[in-house]
């Protein structure tokens, strides 16, 4: 399988004072095409800070990290949006859908940034309700939805545009468990029909049955890189 | 994408409705206050030139120079040669005599004896020669109160304030006592046809309004006037034309050694006029200026709000793959949207209220302290096409210099630590 993000002695630091503190040590790893797989650790062991990177929306301190064949570190900021437009899509905790627009314009935003005639937006906006199963609620306003179906239109924002990675930021830490575990089900469904490559960051026991592969994160470095036969769902 | 914008601008009524109102209240008062203070002042041009300035004025050099004291003694003779030649040089403008003159109105009993008596401002200008316009341009016959314009010599207009004190109707006798210009004692009795009220402080304390004719005999100024005003066909004051006129006219007929030589002055030279004429000008440029500067820091810091409550749309944007260039460049258009709106509003509003304005007018003759400067009493609004563009321009530059303004953080800061700052 051909390997789309490669992370090279890949070291953050955060400016704090006078000095700096490393979020991230001396990572190294590589993600395949159609990976299933997770950051886990406790909080502020540096997960957020290395999806961020992935999803160039921030750059490393040393070392490299390249994404779709790309080094982000040397991307002008149109080029970063560019390179997260067309190949990254992204979940997040708190869902984030924007509360003026309708599902059905929550997910299409996504596709306006690229010029693709109306007809064909409409096409992918009601194949991707269709996966997430939320057609019938395409014209309710965010405010109306519970938790599980507000998360399930922010996964069909983040794949209505066939992303090649999706990052997703503790997609499950503001559902109860049912909820939990219906989105887990929907994306390990897009995983097997689209070979969308997924990376969680977690540390909910819910989210971790469905992973393939576990990357342990302790204190910005990478303790464990633990790959799981079957999972045990 | 800007169909997608304009929709959450008008969903969001945070978003739109207090900015278009800030707009649109800015922009009603550009457009009332340039409309109406420009329309007083043009007015007040119009008033002085009507009775005092012309758009030109020809008079002797002393005469200029002593003009607010009306010396009858320097008054222009040979005026009807000056004035056909002007009016074969200049066809297209009316050439009018005046003679301005001051004194006492005497009221007779029905023995002779006086009964009341008052100083008066005397003018005299053509009035039974109905083919120069005299009687329109001082708007003669709209502003008699009681009685008739004068149709034959020896009748005369008296103001209706000193009709009022002295108890007079037409029909009745007044004497004037004054001096000739060669500063002999003269009196002449008139006959009142009508009692006039111009709305005019300086001319309706104690008008006479007499022909010119019989104020040459009575101040034995055979063919003299104490000025000739010029006016332009239409009406209107043409600055470049005036100067030009003037100044040809001057370098033939003045001579600065003669006093008595004649002299040409354009309407912008006289009574201050250039100062009100100007501001009149830049009066539409002075308003947009004052609201596009108040205006915008209104907008600027509603725009600061309102990114504060937009912060998560704006790292969504980020996330899903919008340069922070082009969500900056996003608030601009949503901005230019509510300034238009805003404008539209603005325009509407501010035409609602100076139109009307414009039409009727707002009598002020009782809340205007009397001042020997002519002002209109009656204050109406000029609306013209420039009035309704300019109206446009502060709304829009202020909507979207505050928009610029409050969204420049944005614009600035790193893509990472914006998308950590928003909290996403
Ligand atoms: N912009 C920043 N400036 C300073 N410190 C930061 C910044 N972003 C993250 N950190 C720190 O880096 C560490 C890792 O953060 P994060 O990646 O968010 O952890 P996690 O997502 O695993 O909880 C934390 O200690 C956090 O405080
Ligand atoms: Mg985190």
């Amino acid at each position: 399988m051909e390997t789309i993000i490669s992370i090279k002695n890949l070291t953050k630091e955060f400016p704090v004072g006078d000095g700096a503190f490393v979020a991230l040590k001396n990572i190294n790893l590589d993600f395949k095409k159609g990976e299933f797989a997770g950051l886990v650790g406790p909080s502020g062991s540096g997960k957020t800070t290395l999806l961020n990177i992935i999803g160039s929306l921030d750059v490393p301190t040393n070392g490299t990290a390249e994404i779709m064949g790309k080094d982000i570190a040397g991307l002008s900021h149109k080029e970063a949006a560019q390179l997260r437009n067309k190949y990254v899509g992204f979940i997040f905790q708190e869902f984030h859908l924007l509360p003026v627009y309708t599902v059905y314009e929550n997910v299409e935003f996504a596709l306006l940034l690229q010029d693709i005639p109306k007809d064909e937006r409409h096409k992918a906006v009601m194949e991707a309700l269709e996966w997430v199963g939320l057609t019938h609620k395409k014209d309710a306003k965010p405010s109306k939805l519970s938790g599980g179906e507000s998360q399930r239109v922010a996964i069909a924002r983040a794949i209505v545009k066939r992303p090649a990675i999706l990052l997703a930021d503790e997609p499950s830490a503001n559902l109860d468990s049912a909820n939990a575990h219906n989105i887990m089900q929907v994306m390990v469904k897009l995983n097997e029909e689209l070979d969308t490559t997924f990376i969680f960051s977690t540390h909910d026991e819910k989210v971790m049955q469905y992973l393939k592969r576990i990357v342990h994160l302790r204190d910005g470095g990478l303790e464990k890189d633990e790959w799981i036969k079957e999972a045990t769902v | 994408m800007i169909k997608f914008l304009i929709k959450g601008v008008i969903r969001d009524s945070t978003r739109s409705k207090f900015p278009i109102a800030i707009v649109a209240i800015g922009v009603f008062f550009t457009i009332f206050l340039s409309a109406f203070i420009g329309g007083v002042l043009q007015d007040a041009v119009e008033v002085n030139a009507r009775f005092t300035t012309g758009h030109v004025k020809v008079s002797t050099l002393a005469f200029a120079e002593n003009s607010t004291q009306a010396p009858l003694d320097l008054a222009l003779l040979g005026m009807d040669s000056i004035k056909s030649g002007l009016q074969n040089e200049y066809p297209k403008m009316m050439w009018v005599p005046r003679v301005s003159f001051g004194g006492l109105l005497d009221v007779p009993d029905e023995n002779g004896e006086t009964k009341g008596q008052g100083p008066c401002t005397g003018m005299a200008a053509d009035l039974l020669n109905t083919e120069n316009g005299e009687l329109e341009r001082m708007n003669i016959n709209k502003t008699i109160v009681e009685g008739r314009a004068p149709e034959k010599r020896g009748e005369a207009l008296v103001s209706e304030k000193f009709a009022q004190k002295m108890k007079l109707k037409p029909g009745d006798v007044v004497t004037y006592f004054g001096s000739t210009m060669y500063g002999s004692m003269c009196f002449q009795n008139f006959t009142i046809c009508g009692t006039i009220s111009f709305g005019q402080q300086m001319l309706d304390k104690g008008g006479l309004i007499i022909d010119i004719s019989d104020a040459q005999q009575m101040l034995d100024m055979e063919d003299g006037s104490t000025e000739l005003l010029g006016y332009f066909e239409g009406g209107q004051y043409l600055d470049d034309e005036a100067m030009k006129i003037a100044q040809e006219f001057n370098a033939r007929s003045t001579d600065s050694t003669d006093e008595f030589s004649s002299v040409m002055i354009p309407l912008k030279k006289q009574n201050q006029l250039e100062g009100l004429l100007n501001t009149s000008e830049s009066m539409s440029e002075i308003m947009v200026g004052i609201f596009v500067l108040a205006m915008s820091i209104v907008l600027w810091n509603v725009g600061l709000l309102g990114g504060l409550r937009r912060y998560k749309e704006f790292g969504v944007r980020l996330a899903l793959g919008e340069a922070k260039g082009k969500i900056y460049r996003s608030l601009l258009v949503e901005a230019t949207v509510i300034g238009v709106v805003g404008s539209v509003f603005g325009v509407i509003l501010g035409l609602a209220a100076a139109i009307p304005l414009q039409i009727y007018g707002m009598d002020v003759s009782e809340m205007v302290p009397s001042s020997n400067m002519m002002m209109p009493s009656v204050y109406r609004a000029a609306v013209t096409p420039s009035t309704v563009f300019m109206g446009f321009i502060p709304g829009i530059i202020a909507m979207v210099l505050g928009q610029a303004l409050a969204g420049y953080g944005i614009y600035k800061r790193d893509t990472a630590r914006l998308f950590k700052e928003l909290e996403v």
